[in-house]
């Protein structure tokens, strides 16, 4: 078999299966990016409610937290309390926080979703699960190297390493070597 | 083939589905639980010191995951557990739930976070804004290992 062939071959198959890790990876590359304009995990929403009018802060907590929930008619399960300050409670329920300030005569029910798709990816992409994913990986990224190479390879010709091709790897090195030039 | 796959697939996502418990990071090794409001107590002498202490969840970071704040056993009481960025991440979900962490403590100096030269009367009725402006000391655990149900 020509050196050619096996290329392709290899390239082909490699591609099919590293098709669905860079798809994975890439998602969660953009989404990952702009972390600091947006959260690429949760949906976060934050209503803020007026407070019951004759509501006391200083009563038991565990009243008090029963007196609100009952107030804003939730019938979501309670997980837990917490007392930041004197003026002021949270209460945990699934996926909601209301927590409520009674000196600002104030109340915020966040909702809390999960981003699904992107979730995901960021937990795979950022190597969240350790152990035996570190593996596949690294495994991937190194399919991505030999994808690379190969693809160098791929064409004969005008269009091939040594027509265009050698100028859009250059380009292709360049960019970065600019961008470092320019940030660093 | 196929079938295997799908079994296996089902198994995962079920395991994953009902774990009441889930652990992060390394492994806890400590057995003995130390208590926050001992550790605020007197922060001073714990810090380089390893500790077990437990409290609920009473917020994540939520775009990184990188630190989570729990609840003292006395009243108006948290501490941070803050973790190296990518080596831990707490999902929101924790919120609430009993945590278990095994870290160190270690303090850093922070700045108040009051409004400033920037106050309006507006502002200064804002609980933010009765923060001292002037530098304090803080106590955090840096987060190793951490069990979370």
């Amino acid at each position: 078999m020509k050196i050619r062939k096996l290329i392709r071959l290899l390239h082909r198959d490699v591609g099919y299966i590293a098709f669905g890790l860079t798809i994975i990876y890439s998602i969660s590359g953009i989404a990952v990016n702009h972390v600091n304009d947006w959260n690429p995990n949760y949906i976060i929403t934050k209503d803020t409610l007026s407070i019951p009018e004759n509501a006391d802060s200083t009563i038991q907590s565990e009243i008090l937290t029963k007196n609100l929930i009952d107030f804003y008619n939730i019938s979501d399960s309670i997980k837990s309390y917490f007392r930041p300050n004197s003026h002021s409670i949270d209460i945990f329920l699934e996926n909601k926080t209301l927590s409520v300030n009674f000196k600002l005569k104030q109340a915020i029910l966040e909702k809390v979703e999960s981003r699904s798709i992107f979730r995901e990816s960021n937990f795979l992409h950022l190597n969240n699960p350790k152990k035996l994913w570190t593996w596949v990986a690294d495994l991937f990224a190194l399919s991505l190297i030999f994808l690379a190479g190969t693809g160098i390879f791929m064409i004969k010709g005008k269009k091939g390493l040594k027509g265009r091709g050698k100028w859009l790897i250059l380009l292709g090195i360049l960019i970065p070597i600019i961008f470092l030039f320019l940030y660093s | 083939m196929k079938k295997i796959l799908i079994v296996s697939l089902i198994l995962i996502l079920t395991n994953l589905l009902i774990a009441d418990e889930k652990k992060y990071g390394a492994e806890i090794t400590l057995t003995e639980k130390t208590e926050i409001s001992k550790i605020l107590e007197n922060a001073e002498s714990f810090v380089g010191k390893k500790v077990l202490v437990e409290g609920t969840v009473i917020s994540v970071c939520a775009k990184r995951g990188c630190w989570m704040n729990l609840s003292s056993d006395k009243e108006f009481e948290s501490i941070r557990v803050k973790v190296n960025d990518g080596e831990i991440i707490f999902p929101m979900e924790a919120k609430g739930k009993k945590a278990l962490v095994e870290g160190e403590i270690y303090s850093i100096i922070v700045k108040g976070d009051g409004c400033g030269d920037n106050c309006t009367d507006k502002h200064k009725s804002e609980e933010k804004c009765e923060n001292e402006k002037t530098e304090k000391k803080v106590y955090m655990i840096k987060g190793l290992g951490a069990i979370i149900k």
